[in-house]
């Protein structure tokens, strides 16, 4: 049988800056050491979504659960890519990203980190629940919401604050902030293939070109279903997180004429709800007896991911080299995930990855 | 398909995809015909990525992890298969029938993408001397072009396969940065060198050998390599253009810090580095290395139709007018079934870029373009002998791609006049190419009695040292060596099976002995203990001298329908219309008149590229 193909146009990229809102004189953020801190909480507030995503994606099966595999692992890594540029935010204006320490990885399940506490983020297996969670940490916010760096009801919200007190202490502050160690910076030398281009920063034009990828991603640009690298890199149509979990939740992609408040009314994509493995939701090392083979082998997977922690740390704060390194230590973390997900519990459930903070 | 195209290409491998993304990027309309299967040719997202995991998931549940292990092997489209390469001939039980006396030891693919899914991805030039063998060393033929002349098209090549190296590094016998260009670089900087070949270079940069008589310097290169790395930020160049003005085909931009790194087919953020995961042959598992559906996919696919499970049986030669009027091909729905329609391709010009095999087999089979009785000689190879051993500490192979470094010392020399060429890439596989490594290990070990801890520490300690260094020796274009077709010899829907008849000529089998003396002493000079074993019992087993060698295929299958400056001794053009039919072009590695010491599929791209504008200049005028 002959078939006939129609592949995608091929992609081009080019970066435009956006004319982004008059400088606001807003100071909800009260000081640049403040200003700091919340840049902190953003990368926690990145990196708390990352196990949550990375354990779900380890349950399902990538060939019979290809569209919610390859759309679950696209937002990872733009998770990822976010971490770093709130990193390189925080590095232009001479704060210290910290990701190793004993708080940073949240207990799961976890509010989102200084959000207002409306739902528990878990770390379990692929299902509508999951996928439900997964629609409300990407939930944009309004076009007009207020700014909020606390208890903040949409992510969308606290970076807006975050922008915010970016520009006005750059404004009334004698030189800027952006005095940081330029060395400091991960480049797109080091980082690379995490849905976006990475954007090194050295100025407020820079940081707040970062923050729009990171809203835009997430939650879709000014009530776009399409996420903001079509704006700024022109790369193929990729629509944002919120609505790429929407084509899961519906079975369904959306056309390019869908609108941000329905559903998506695309071609239907196949999703096998019932194939994720039964892994026990937020499983612990507490579980399991001290010694016991469940016990190590977590034990073994919570120090693979603070080796890793501890090589992004380490990229963060002056060898961005190590983020080349970081690559089979990924591969490390995920072929000891699926280790467990292979144990049996003995009550129907799986073993899982439990994502806590060890001493290594 | 009644309708006329204006190109027809068999094929949809390197030489076929760059045809197909140039042409149809120029606004021309392509009908593309490949044999293999559907699911194969997938392009966009979900598709590609299912159908690229199951060859993952084949290769990672097969014992053997030979080349063409993770793709289907199709009874209506069969490719060669190094398994099935036995110490005997006449052979006729695999999909070549080897009549010998050597049985000829390479495989490609056939398959979308054809055998750069399993290629590995070395990308040396060719020699400028290489293209004047005949004038300078009395061996085989000249090329009717000059390295000079092919050097643009070169440069077109490493745009498009996306080339990782040091140009500065590239220096050797002939070879230097005269050979690239003052401010040439890659379009990414090289991938590191393993750590196995920091060992390696320790004792062997620099080091001394000889060899009847005279001394040679050793040196340590870094490969280039078609697989992803680091943007050069010094690169210039953006993208291939057809100027419709002065009627050329163009690597345009001179602009740096532009180049985009070619992800994954199913996805641009995958595969934009090597990863090091050291399966590169038979399968990439990121798609950092370079394959042609990559290209393919570049087409502008408004323009180019794509026929699957469409196998080319003949070639409809009109004898009045000397040109093709259409080329016949069988479909099958079912790869296992003789079941089949035949149906009839037209266009304004043919193209075939099947490989040296099956282009040869498809003339031979319409007895076309063959009025110099070339077609299908002349058939070619880098016969590899390997050397293997253990080095006194361990260097860890399977760390990084599968080799890094190659040793450029006896790729050109007067020597030349005598025995072969070759070039010596330092391997990073172990022991895996002759003895199957480390799957061996481990059922050696368990013959041994071996199990638990005493098992898991033999294989720590030798899996770790196991060193393998081979020799590519530069096979010589020999009128003897060939394909023919025979009505006796049929596959599943009755195309002809390639019929082989091969051998390695004493100046080949000189070359075994020299490159033996010379991995001697490299050999000693790194306190590695040899471990080589050459068997009667090795499928191409020679012998010369009195002293056995064993040569292996290095896939790199040549020759068969070659250029050159006359009709009565070649088969096409420097062109590469073929000078008989002139609405039919040749692509592909049978082209290349000689072989050098370099991996052929570089310079065949490169000649490929000038074929593109050769069939453009053709449409247009």
């Amino acid at each position: 049988m002959s078939q006939h193909y129609q592949a995608p146009a091929p992609r081009r990229r080019q970066q435009l800056f956006r004319p982004d809102e008059p400088l606001h004189g807003c100071g909800l953020i009260t000081s640049l050491d403040s200003l700091r801190s919340h840049l902190q909480t953003a990368i926690e507030i990145e990196h708390s979504t990352i196990p949550t995503y990375l354990t779900t994606l380890y349950t399902i099966n990538p060939i019979t659960n290809a569209f919610a595999y390859q759309t679950i692992q696209s937002v990872v890594m733009e998770e990822m890519l976010h971490m770093t540029l709130a990193a390189n935010i925080m590095n232009a204006i001479g704060g210290h990203p910290a990701v190793n320490t004993n708080d940073f990885i949240p207990e799961y399940p976890t509010y989102l980190p200084h959000s207002d506490d409306a739902f528990l983020v878990p770390l379990q297996k692929f299902c509508k629940d999951t996928v439900d969670v997964f629609l409300k940490i990407e939930k944009p916010a309004h076009k007009f919401v207020p700014p909020e760096f606390n208890n903040y009801k949409t992510i969308g919200q606290f970076y807006k604050a975050v922008k915010y007190g970016l520009r006005y202490w750059d404004h009334v502050t004698p030189g800027g902030i952006f005095t940081g160690d330029k060395s400091l910076q991960v480049t797109c030398e080091q980082y690379y293939g995490g849905g976006g281009k990475l954007t090194a920063v050295y100025s407020l034009s820079d940081a707040v070109l970062a923050i729009n990828e990171i809203v835009g991603q997430g939650e879709g640009m000014d009530g776009t279903i399409e996420d903001p690298d079509q704006v700024f890199f022109g790369e193929d149509v990729e629509y944002a997180h919120y609505y790429k979990f929407n084509e899961i939740r519906h079975e369904r992609r959306y056309r390019p004429e869908d609108t941000a408040n329905c559903p998506p009314t695309g071609r239907r994509v196949h999703v096998d709800w019932d194939a994720a493995i039964n892994m026990h939701p937020n499983p612990k090392m507490k579980d399991y007896p001290v010694g016991s083979p469940l016990y190590n082998k977590t034990l073994d997977f919570n120090q693979s991911y603070m080796r890793l922690l501890t090589c992004i740390h380490d990229a963060f704060n002056g060898q961005p080299d190590l983020l080349m390194k970081a690559v089979p230590l990924m591969y490390d973390l995920k072929y000891k995930a699926l280790d467990l997900l292979n144990l049996p519990l003995g009550n129907g459930e799986m073993a899982g990855p439990s994502f806590e903070y060890v001493a290594i | 398909m009644d309708h006329e195209y204006d190109v027809v290409l068999v094929g949809s491998g390197i030489a076929g995809a760059v045809i197909a993304k140039t042409l149809t990027q120029a606004g021309k309309r392509v009908l593309l015909l490949e044999a293999g299967l559907a699911a194969g040719m997938a392009l966009s997202p979900e598709p590609s990525y299912a159908n690229y995991q199951r060859y993952l998931e084949t290769f990672y549940s097969k014992a053997n992890k030979a080349t063409n292990g993770p793709y289907p092997d199709l009874p209506d489209a069969q490719s060669p298969d190094v398994l099935q390469i036995e110490a005997k001939t006449p052979y006729d039980e695999g999909y070549l029938v080897q009549n010998g006396p050597l049985p000829f030891a390479s495989d490609c693919l056939r398959s979308p993408g054809g055998t750069t899914l399993h290629w590995l991805g070395n990308v040396p030039r060719m020699l400028p001397n290489d293209f004047q063998m005949k004038t300078l060393y009395g061996q085989g033929v000249d090329w009717p072009i000059s390295y000079d002349d092919l050097k643009p098209w070169y440069e077109m090549a490493e745009y498009e396969i996306g080339v990782s190296g040091d140009v500065a590094a590239q220096v050797g016998p002939d070879m230097d940065r005269s050979n690239y260009g003052d401010d040439y670089v890659f379009p990414m900087k090289e991938i590191p060198q393993s750590y196995q070949d920091q060992v390696w270079m320790k004792n062997t940069e620099n080091l001394s050998v000889s060899l009847y008589g005279k001394d040679y310097n050793v040196t340590c290169v870094s490969m280039p390599q078609g697989r992803n790395s680091i943007p050069n930020p010094a690169y210039r160049k953006t993208g291939i253009f057809w100027n419709d003005e002065t009627k050329r085909l163009e690597l345009a931009g001179d602009e740096p810090g532009k180049y985009e790194v070619v992800g994954a087919i199913w996805d641009q953020n995958t595969g934009n580095r090597c990863e090091g995961n050291a399966s590169c042959v038979p399968i990439c598992p990121v798609q950092a290395k370079y394959n042609a559906l990559k290209t393919l996919k570049k087409s502008d696919h408004s323009k180019l139709d794509i026929a699957t499970q469409a196998v080319v049986s003949k070639l409809l030669v009109n004898d009045t007018t000397g040109k093709l009027d259409g080329i016949e091909y069988k479909v099958y729905a079912n790869p296992a079934s003789p079941i089949y329609t035949t149906k009839v391709a037209k266009g304004k010009i043919y193209v075939l870029a099947a490989g040296a095999l099956e282009n040869a087999k498809i003339l031979l089979s319409s007895n076309a373009a063959n009025s110099s009785d070339q077609v299908g000689r002349n058939l070619m190879d880098h016969l590899v002998m390997l050397m293997w051993g253990l080095f006194p500490e361990k260097v860890y192979p399977y760390r990084g791609p599968g080799c890094t470094t190659y040793l450029p010392t006896f790729r050109d020399g007067e020597f030349r006049k005598d025995f072969a060429a070759w070039i010596s890439p330092l391997d990073n596989w172990g022991w895996s190419w002759p003895t199957f490594a480390p799957g061996s290990d481990v059922s050696n070990g368990l013959a041994a009695g071996k199990f638990g801890k005493a098992l898991r520490d033999s294989l720590a300690d030798t899996v770790t040292r196991q060193a393998l260094l081979h020799f590519e020796c530069e096979q010589a274009p020999d009128p003897n060596n060939r394909i023919t077709v025979s009505p006796q010899y049929t596959d599943l829907l009755g195309n002809y099976r390639p019929v082989i008849q091969y051998d390695a000529s004493d100046y080949m089998r000189k070359s075994f002995e020299a490159a033996k003396k010379v991995g001697d002493q490299i050999f000693a000079a790194n306190g590695i203990e040899d471990f080589t074993d050459y068997n009667p019992s090795d499928a191409d087993y020679v012998t010369w001298k009195n002293r056995g060698y064993t040569f292996w295929g290095a896939g790199h299958i040549v020759g068969t329908h070659r250029m050159g400056s006359s009709p009565a001794d070649s088969v096409v053009k420097p062109t590469q219309q073929t000078w008989d039919h002139d609405n039919l072009y040749l692509v592909g590695c049978g082209n290349m008149p000689t072989l050098g010491t370099s991996n052929p599929t570089l310079t065949m791209t490169a000649l490929t590229f000038m074929a593109a504008e050769a069939i453009l200049k053709q449409l247009e005028a």
